[in-house]
């Protein structure tokens, strides 16, 4: 029957070959039964999704798609409903569906389809292309980074808050309960395994197809196949085509500095079988470690008694760092210098700190090369405070605004100067801080060079 | 200032509120009624929140960004000045115990050992025996100090240039612990877990970082961050630097709070949002659960962020939360 070949295949689950009416339904299936983590629940979009879900953030490793028939379970495949499934097994099916209505009508007896059947689990060699160069856009909600996708939404629709009214609402809006928002997974960026396969296919080859699959959360490099048009529900796309080109990536990559990091990956590592010793790949730019301490961040950034550390610049920031970007701005002026710092440096305040009569400009620390050593005769001389510089005037500021019969200077107090209220600039000698011994439940401190930083 | 109290809301505006940007809000340590609120302009005020009203304030000759209770009648503070004061609560007598050589940023007490900690953009963090009172030793940290926090005898600095310390409070000889914040942006805030084994970073980039003190492997697997305190408007996210911190004592939840002036709490355990407050009228630039976790005392008080531009006025709001609000399901 012509006829029903042309006619649009009806949605099927490839993981375990139910039928469905709907795509959305299929696709709700998919998620529900095939997506599904088994840890915590969580419904993520496609295997390669779920896998990185339950690296990152129960630190599991997935060996198969849940529930999936056997030959189905490639974790590794991007399948979202009829999207992706290899045009192998489309083929396959449509043969098996021709072949049951023709059954159905009496008309045929099957011919060429048994010898096919078998290797029914088993997606051939000749599957070369990745589901991956698929329009990328499509691809954002099956990457299994979900951080776009929910908390906008939660947020959105907060009415604003008047000063002074009343809350408006107790607890939480039923639009806020879904969870921990989608960012919360576990630090440390890609785990290497993942990466496999990743690093740079050697054009025209026909080597294993589970490296031939690209997943496609990673951006297209040089070297892999591209292919301008979606293979989506096996149109008319070559089952068997030639040696794909090697060609650098003109695609737009999902995330352009993952891709230049790939892109200097591929050259270094020209073999699929090289084994990703490369840091990860920054599928989540603005989230992994900076390269250098990207793979060791989770253990070795917290050298402990100043042991080995990587030697990291106090200032160093990543590359990816943008304040500011075509999606998102960061509400913050300055991304090394504190609010309270910049706001310390507004006119109204720099006045107050002039009349302190030491010059606290914000961001020079005068004296802080000097280690304020604490505990040695020595540093207690030094330490405390550097020699004031002029004397500050009298500070209205000081007395006690309300109830000034108590505003007296404590005159007993141990440490104190007698002679009434300090000024300012006196008030180090007052306190002799290193005679009184160490407060009660302390060790005398005692400053190691190691103790400096 | 509003002198209107809201009876029967779960929440409140303070009457005699700061007339400047608020830079803290701790609640006492032995009760819900009494609140310290440090200010931009230059006090610190000590409210009974139960009555509504102001108790007393005592004034810095600069602005004063912290305070904290040593015990329920002392109150200790230091900001712009530099200076480090004490303040009687029952006798309204100040007392000076030093300085720091720069604007100090954080003051905090530590039960556990008995002393305050001061930490400062000088570049250091300084103890100070509370009895005496008097400094009892200067530690130099790396960079400008930001925020800390005190998990028993545990001490954590974040400083400038993304850098976490962590100190041993009774031996203060050498750093333990040397990290670079997880969060790639500068650190705002950082508050220890009730039961001291991690804490909590936040950063000016709309992120938490949830983190664990024990540097063994199986511990440390165990960190994590997710993003927080980011609006959607006009299709561009903008990303709010997360200000405040703070935990509930008793169910190991905490709340944070954004220059997007919205409140979340979080079960750090099973990685979920408890519940979002509705939108403040500014940014959230401080946060306080009371000690017995029945109220949540939220500053809303904007700090420039978007320049020295008109804004809502600063206000502390009072809160009562339920277990609904802060227990993990």
């Amino acid at each position: 029957m012509g006829r029903k070949k042309k006619k649009q295949m009806k949605p099927w689950c490839w993981y375990c070959n139910r039928d469905f009416d709907d795509e959305k339904i299929l696709i709700q299936h998919q998620k529900a039964k095939h997506f599904k983590c088994h840890i915590c629940h969580k419904k993520l979009y496609t295997g390669p999704g779920l896998a990185i879900h339950c690296m990152q953030v129960h630190k599991e490793t997935i060996d198969g798609v849940p529930n999936a028939i056997p030959g189905r379970i490639d974790i590794e495949l991007e399948i979202y409903g009829m999207e992706g499934i290899p045009e192998k097994d489309m083929q396959e099916r449509r043969r098996t569906l021709e072949q049951k209505s023709q059954e159905s009508q009496k008309k045929k007896q099957n011919e060429d389809a048994s010898d096919e059947e078998d290797d029914d689990d088993e997606p051939g060699p000749s599957f070369q292309h990745p589901p991956a160069a698929q329009a990328p856009a499509s691809y954002n909600p099956a990457m299994g980074q979900p951080a776009p996708v929910m908390p906008p939404a939660g947020y959105q629709g907060m009415p604003p808050m008047m000063p002074g009214v009343p809350p408006m609402m107790h607890g939480m809006p039923p639009g806020h309960m879904h969870g921990m928002p989608p960012g919360m997974m576990q630090m440390g960026g890609m785990m290497p395994h993942m990466m496999q396969g990743m690093p740079g296919m050697p054009p025209g080859n026909q080597f294993n197809h589970s490296f031939s699959r690209m997943p496609p959360h990673m951006a297209p490099r040089p070297g892999m196949p591209l292919m301008g048009q979606p293979p989506a529900a096996g149109s008319g796309m070559p089952s068997r085509p030639a040696v794909p080109p090697a060609q650098p990536a003109v695609t737009k990559p999902l995330f352009p500095s993952a891709a230049q990091a790939q892109q200097s990956a591929s050259v270094s590592a020209p073999s699929h079988s090289a084994p990703s010793t490369e840091p990860p790949k920054a599928t989540f730019p603005a989230y992994t470690q900076p390269p250098t301490s990207s793979s060791s961040a989770s253990s070795s950034n917290l050298s402990s008694g100043g042991g080995a550390k990587p030697p990291v610049p106090v200032t160093s920031k990543p590359a990816t760092l943008t304040t500011t970007s075509a999606t998102s701005k960061l509400i913050h002026p300055d991304e090394d210098v504190s609010l309270e710092e910049r706001k310390a440096q507004l006119p109204r305040y720099q006045r107050l700190l002039t009349r302190v009569g030491q010059p606290h400009v914000v961001g020079q620390p005068h004296v802080v090369g000097q280690p304020h050593v604490v505990g040695q005769p020595v540093a207690a001389a030094g330490g405390m405070m550097p020699p004031q510089q002029g004397m500050p005037p009298q500070q209205p500021g000081m007395r006690h605004p309300m109830h000034g019969q108590y505003g007296a200077p404590p005159q007993g107090m141990p440490g104190y100067l007698p002679g009434g209220m300090p000024p300012y600039g006196q008030a180090p000698p007052m306190v002799p801080p290193y005679q009184a011994g160490p407060p009660m439940g302390m060790r005398p401190p005692v400053m190691s060079p190691a103790g400096r930083y | 200032a509003m002198p209107m109290l809201m009876t029967g809301c779960i929440e409140y505006k303070l009457n005699q509120g700061p007339e400047d940007t608020i830079s803290a809000v701790k609640f006492s340590p032995s009760t819900a009624q009494f609140l310290l609120v440090s200010s931009w302009d230059c006090t610190v005020r000590l409210y009974d929140v139960a009555a509504n009203s102001m108790r007393m304030k005592y004034k810095h000759s600069d602005p004063v960004l912290d305070c904290a209770f040593y015990d329920p009648t002392h109150s200790w503070s230091g900001g712009l000045d530099a200076q480090l004061k004490t303040h009687d609560l029952n006798t309204d007598q100040d007392t000076i115990v030093g300085t720091h050589d720069a604007p100090i940023r954080c003051v905090e007490y530590c039960p556990e050992v008995n002393v305050m900690v001061t930490g400062s953009w000088d570049r250091s963090v300084r103890l100070w025996d509370p009895r005496t009172p008097c400094n009892a030793g200067t530690f130099t940290q790396p960079e400008k100090v930001y925020t800390l926090s005190v998990a028993r005898d545990r001490l954590i600095v974040g400083t400038a240039g993304r850098r976490v310390l962590v100190w041993d409070l009774r031996n203060m000889g050498y750093v333990l612990q040397r990290r670079e914040s997880s969060l790639k942006y500068q650190t705002r805030c950082i508050r220890a877990f009730p039961n001291k084994q991690g804490f909590a970073l936040s950063s000016i980039e709309g992120r938490v970082a949830v983190e664990y003190l024990d540097p063994s492997p199986e511990v440390q697997k165990k960190k994590y961050a997710f993003k927080c305190h980011r609006l959607k408007e006009n299709g561009i996210e903008h990303v709010y630097p997360v200000n405040a911190i703070s935990f509930h004592g008793t169910h190991n939840t905490f709340a944070t709070g954004g220059s997007d002036g919205f409140v979340n709490i979080w079960d750090p355990l099973n990685k979920k949002r408890l519940c979002q407050f509705h939108r403040y009228p500014t940014s959230i630039a401080s946060l306080a659960f009371s000690n017995d976790g029945s109220l949540l005392a939220i500053a809303s008080s904007y700090m420039q962020e978007q320049g020295d531009i008109s804004h809502p006025e600063d206000a502390v709001f009072i809160r009562q939360v339920t277990d609904a609000e802060t227990k993990p399901k």
